[in-house]
């Protein structure tokens, strides 16, 4: 057994992020040249050129048509195959959903437990993974006989590691076709789809920019509204913003409106009062915008500037607009 | 010269025929009477038996029995004037028993009052001014209801009420013409006759109409359940509380059988004054209905056809009826019950009590907060931790724990205990006192939460508490007694009151008007008005709101409201901050942080020129020292 | 329609988290515990399927592996409306690994035959997300992870999978079949006073692990666990509006990495 593989994943024909960081950690457990990314699905022949650009030893082009669209069957058995032929220490994932889908399944089937969601890899390897929701901090050893398969979390390792460097001879591109049968694919996916835009849902907002009283007056939103333009974020306020009508009740986030829990809440004009609190404490990273330093928004945020929003606000816009360019 | 009557004159004579003529008439009317009274009185009868109910001690039952029905104390006190003239019908009714034994005792020849001995002139005579009380009375009342015709007597107009009086009119007036008859010719017969069918007419309409409270009431008012907003343990594996007429007991359904319809309850009610389907009165005519209809073995659901569920979820708990109904209805265990045999039973399905239950069930308090950030107040605010060497407990209760505002009260409470020089520590863990999960009727969460609590209490080795919130001294003082003998505590008003004189002067040259907001859980419930204006007292001078004491006005949070959705209608928390602002107060002053917390809300909205809204004791301790 | 639930019962939410003095886990003296949050999700959706089933007969049975404790856990699944209760008695949970544990679980749900075996889609302690995947995996059957909605057809079943950044995709597969149930699908239900007086008379057989014959050998070891470095206090960001601005959005593509 030697050598790690990378499985990278694609979504209609292009890499996410994540799995560039996946290849970052891969270049943690071995030398670059001894580590194969391995990209599965049906056509995908110009999607392995441009990871074979990455400074790598060699891309496995994992093929058949009924590896596409994805199915947790048929991304076991083709892998579990490609695994068998090329018996690896050690399997790569980035951890998202897909790979969450299948991946603990595939190890199984070699006798292993899959070491998910890492956020460091120490010297042993020693795996470092979070517990008791954020709380804890575990550090895991493989100590079974087959490959270790490990899965790495979002942001834990720097995708740059794995540039391509300029100017560098690409990878070599492998083939390999899996034995499939239809029989052995048990699911039918049908295709993604977003649902309608018309009903505000902000339970499964990603983002969240929420106004309060700090606004003044109902034709201060525009200011909010860019923003949330700029942030890609739903709107949403507190109670008496939806009170007085500025906005409607189904954007109210609190005790009596919804329950939200984004992965970024900005609270704009917002004191902090429970009702409000009980309504998103629940976020990942809370920034809180007011201009009295005391209020008790302060306390579960995050990030805060405690000054005058009708000047911080523009100024956010602005440099949330600029780093995306 | 004419000498006044004194005593009326009987004829002296009737004929056998008479008398059979009044056999008849009178089995009749009895018949007619049980035939009514006595399905009622099965339905009561057959009700289960209260597994709470004592008659002893029997001083306060006897006590109560004097004030309120022979005084008709509640019925004078909030309607003084149809009050007064009720009091009269009620007391000519009482003087008039003999009167009535002994004109039907005339009949058969058989009068003991004499027309002209001292004893029967006398009481002729004393009935006589009883009578002109009644009449005159009786008048005004149906003047009251039919001509100005106030809203809480119902839209529709009750005949039945309109005959009644004029039955009681009737027999005044017999009574007295029998005065100024010359002799006992056929005048007097005729009166005679008259007073007597207007009698045997009576008789029967009184079980037929809400009259039935001439014979229930006085046995309600005696067989209260001894204590205000007194609610019944379950009573073994099948009872969940009020969900069928097999569930209503035998003081339930004598309290639906007893109520007068006189609406005390529903002009009272925050709910129903903001445009709610709530209405106490019709909550309980419900319940009668019900046993009219079904019965008390029935398995037909009472929330349902005869009350609607979402009416019964609206009740704030504040009391204002059960405090005032003149015979002796409790409202609250009754809407508490038909509660629980929603919750208990998993039929109520609401979003925002389903989350509150959750996070109770799951968490150690009703915001759903993680205890981290409790910790870390006490650990802010330099709180001392309780080890059994402190004279108080102070017990931070959800809101003194988590909310800024009950936050704030509670370091201003710790600052003047320390200034008093009064040692107290708070718990290293609480877990919330359940009394929202009590007033939604979920017993399961209850008890888990009461025995939690007492197990707690009784390590640490509690023997006095003091808190900022008057449900929780509510909740731990007399709800947790189900499941244990929870440690004395009291409200910081009556402990700040008993040290009012230790407390640092203020300077009132500001003549700062200061209007204070008597809490439902602090006054009516447990009748500390007081102790809490003595406080506001050393700030400022104090004004009171239009409804205040025993008749104030709730915030609407009580009765789990405060963890609820959206409230349909007004809000009970503008309306009552919009009653507070209109005295012209400069300041609100608080005592309890849920009645805070809906007020800030209330005021916020109104804008610039609001009042200020403080604690009683951010009130007293603005007289300390800046440390 | 038979649904076996796993569940697993974890620490409160609200836990001290004290290192215990191996050092590989948190002291476990003081604390409360209680059903795992997505497990409870799994439960009603188990709940809300039997309930809406026109079919008579369809039962709803919870599993759980762990000691003694775990038994209150199982009684509340009870009082929430599950028919029956499988107590997989094991003291040695905690040095199993995932593998290990989905092994104990298989060995006592293979023999129930269940249509539909329902899991939350992750513990709130341990949060690894794979028992339900190596379940299907020993139990041979399909599966589908993330799912929102169950709804019974003719061939089998059609689920709504949560895919990342707001997109969704039904899915078709036959029963038997096990699913990985994602929170916030459906309304949980409270414990009420009825269901848990109804649950004492309902089964809750006990299992010991020894029983079940499984291989106990870890593949993975947790060698220590440590408390993260503290950054939870708030940074507040001084300067201009400006210089604030770009301080924040700094902050957030780095160190909150939300951007």
């Amino acid at each position: 057994m030697s050598g790690v593989l990378v499985v990278i994943e694609q979504r209609a024909g292009r890499v996410g992020r994540t799995s560039w960081e996946a290849l970052a950690a891969g270049f943690r457990l071995s030398a670059a040249s001894a580590v194969t990314a391995v990209v599965v699905g049906s056509q995908i022949e110009a999607l392995a050129a441009e990871i074979a650009a990455r400074p790598l030893g060699k891309v496995m082009r994992v093929e058949h048509a009924l590896l596409a669209p994805y199915t947790a069957d048929g991304f076991s058995l083709a892998l579990e195959q490609l695994i068998r032929a090329e018996t690896p220490d050690y399997v790569v994932f980035p951890h998202t959903y897909q790979v969450r889908d299948y991946a603990p399944a595939l190890a199984a089937r070699f006798g292993q437990s899959l070491i998910g969601d890492v956020i460091a890899i120490a010297d042993g390897p020693f795996f470092t993974r979070q517990l008791m929701q954020g709380r804890l901090n575990g550090q895991y050893r493989s100590a079974g006989d087959g490959p270790c398969f490990v899965s790495v979390q979002a942001g834990a390792f720097p995708a740059e590691a794995s540039e391509a460097a300029p100017g560098a001879a690409p990878a070599a591109i492998a083939t390999f076709t899996p034995a499939l049968d239809p029989a052995q694919i048990r699911t039918r996916p049908g295709e993604p789809f977003r649902e309608s835009s018309q009903t505000v849902d902000l339970g499964s907002a990603q983002r969240i920019v929420s106004v309060g009283r700090g606004i003044k007056d109902a034709a201060n939103l525009p200011l909010i509204q860019d923003l949330a333009a700029a942030l890609g974020a739903e709107l949403a306020a507190s109670r008496p913003i939806c009170d007085s009508g500025w906005l409607p009740m189904e954007r109210q986030v609190g005790s009596s409106g919804q329950t939200v829990a984004p992965r970024l809440y900005v609270a704009i004009g917002i004191s902090g009062a429970i009702q409000h609190l009980v309504g998103m404490k629940g976020s990942q990273c809370i920034v809180a915008i007011n201009k009295d330093p005391d209020a008790p928004i302060f306390e579960v945020a995050d990030y805060g500037i405690a000054g005058d929003l009708f000047e911080v606000v523009p100024a956010l816009t602005n440099a949330v607009k600029s780093s995306k360019t | 010269m004419m000498l006044l009557p004194l005593a009326p004159v009987e004829p002296q004579h009737f004929s056998i025929g008479e008398e059979l003529l009044f056999a008849v008439l009178a089995v009749a009317s009895v018949y007619s009477f049980w035939r009514r009274f006595g399905p009622i009185l099965h339905n009561i009868l057959q009700s289960k038996k209260d597994p709470d109910f004592h008659l002893f001690p029997i001083g306060k039952r006897l006590r109560d029995f004097v004030w309120e029905v022979l005084c008709q104390a509640k019925v004078i006190r909030q309607r003084p004037l149809p009050g007064i003239a009720h009091a009269f019908v009620f007391w000519s009714f009482c003087a008039f028993v003999l009167v009535t034994l002994n004109h039907c005792a005339t009949l058969f020849g058989a009068g003991f009052l004499n027309p002209a001995g001292p004893i029967g002139r006398f009481y002729f005579c004393f009935a006589a001014v009883f009578a002109i009380a009644c009449a005159a009375g009786i008048a005004g009342l149906f003047v009251r209801r039919f001509l100005v015709r106030p809203p809480w007597l119902g839209k529709d107009l009750s005949w039945e009420s309109g005959f009644i009086a004029l039955l009681i009119f009737l027999l005044m007036v017999t009574y007295l013409a029998a005065f100024f008859v010359t002799d006992a010719g056929p005048a007097a017969r005729a009166l005679w006759w008259i007073h007597t069918l207007t009698l045997l007419a009576f008789l029967p309409v009184i079980p037929h109409t809400k009259h039935l409270h001439l014979v229930l009431s006085p046995i309600t008012v005696f067989l209260s359940r001894g204590g205000f907003s007194r609610i019944p343990p379950l009573a073994g594996d099948e009872d969940f509380g009020l969900v069928a007429g097999n569930d209503l007991t035998q003081l339930v359904s004598l309290q639906a059988y007893s109520c007068v319809e006189c609406g005390r309850c529903t002009e009272h009610c925050p709910a129903n004054n903001t445009g709610k389907l709530l209405n106490p009165k019709e909550i309980v005519l419900g319940l009668r209905a019900y046993l009219n209809d079904c019965g008390p073995a029935s398995a037909e659901p009472l929330l349902g056809k005869y009350n609607a569920q979402e009416a019964a979820f609206q009740c704030t708990t504040c009391g204002a009826c059960e405090f005032q109904c003149p015979v002796g209805i409790e409202h609250l265990p009754i809407l508490i019950g038909l509660r629980r045999g929603a919750v208990n039973t998993g039929l109520w399905e609401d979003q925002h009590g389903a989350k509150l239950f959750l996070a109770l069930e799951r968490g150690s308090n009703a915001l759903g907060l993680s205890a981290t950030e409790r910790d870390k107040f006490i650990e802010k605010s330099a709180l001392p931790i309780f080890d059994g060497t402190q004279e108080y407990c102070l017990w931070l209760g959800c809101m003194g724990a988590y909310d800024p505002k009950g936050r704030e009260i509670v370091q201003d409470l710790a600052r003047l205990m320390n200034h008093l020089g009064t040692s107290f520590g708070v718990l290293r863990k609480e877990k919330c006192t359940g009394d929202p999960v009590r007033r939604l009727g979920n017993d399961l969460l209850f008890q888990q939460l009461a025995e939690s609590n007492l197990d707690a209490l009784a390590q640490s080795k509690v023997k006095k508490m003091i808190s900022i919130c008057p449900h929780c001294v509510r909740t731990i003082q007399e709800d947790w007694k189900e499941y244990g003998t929870p440690p004395e505590i009291e409200h910081h008003s009556e402990f700040l009151a008993r040290h009012l004189h230790q407390l640092p002067a203020q300077d009132q040259s500001e003549k700062e008007k200061i209007v204070f907001h008597d809490p439902c859980y602090l006054g009516r419930y447990r009748g500390v008005y007081d102790e809490p204006r003595a406080v506001v007292a050393l700030a400022g001078q104090l004004v009171e709101a239009p409804r205040s004491r025993e008749r104030s006005f709730c915030c609407g949070a009580g009765g789990g409201l405060a963890f609820l959705g959206e409230e349909s209608g007004e809000r009970v928390s503008h309306v009552r901050a919009e009653e507070l602002s209109a005295t012209g107060a400069q300041t609100i002053a608080a005592a309890c942080p849920f009645c805070n917390t809906m007020f800030r809300d209330a005021l916020a909205a109104k804008g610039e020129g609001a009042p200020q809204l403080l604690d009683i004791a951010q009130l007293a301790a603005r007289g300390l020292p800046r440390s | 329609m038979k649904i076996l639930v796993a569940i697993k019962q974890v620490p409160e939410r609200d836990a001290q988290i004290r290192i215990g003095p191996s050092g590989k886990w948190i002291e476990e003296a003081d604390l409360q515990f209680a059903l795992n949050e997505p497990d409870a999700y799994a439960l009603e959706e188990a709940l809300q399927l039997k309930e809406k089933s026109a079919e008579a007969g369809g039962e709803v049975v919870v599993v759980s592996a762990g000691p003694e404790r775990v038994a209150s856990t199982l009684r509340e699944a009870l009082a929430k409306g599950a028919d029956r209760a499988i107590h997989i008695v094991c003291d040695d949970l905690g040095e199993r690994d995932a593998l290990g544990v989905a092994r104990l679980l298989a060995a006592a749900i293979q023999p129930e035959n269940p249509d539909l075996v329902l899991t939350g889609l992750q513990s709130e302690d341990l949060g690894l997300g794979q028992t339900g995947v190596i379940l299907a995996e020993f139990l041979c059957l399909p599966h589908a992870t993330l799912i929102l909605h169950v709804e019974k057809t003719e061939t089998g079943l059609k689920v709504k999978r949560e895919l990342e950044e707001g997109w969704f995709q039904f899915i078709d597969l036959p029963t038997p079949a096990v699913l990985t149930m994602q929170s916030g699908g459906s309304k949980l239900r409270y414990a009420t006073l009825m269901g848990i007086k109804r649950a004492r008379t309902k089964e809750l057989r006990q299992l010991p692990a020894a029983e079940l014959g499984v291989d106990t050998k870890s593949t993975v070891v947790l060698e220590r666990v440590a408390l993260p470095q503290k950054k939870k206090s708030t940074q507040l960001l001084p300067g201009s509006a400006k210089e604030a601005a770009a301080a924040l959005v700094e902050k957030l593509k780095s160190e909150a990495r939300v951007l």
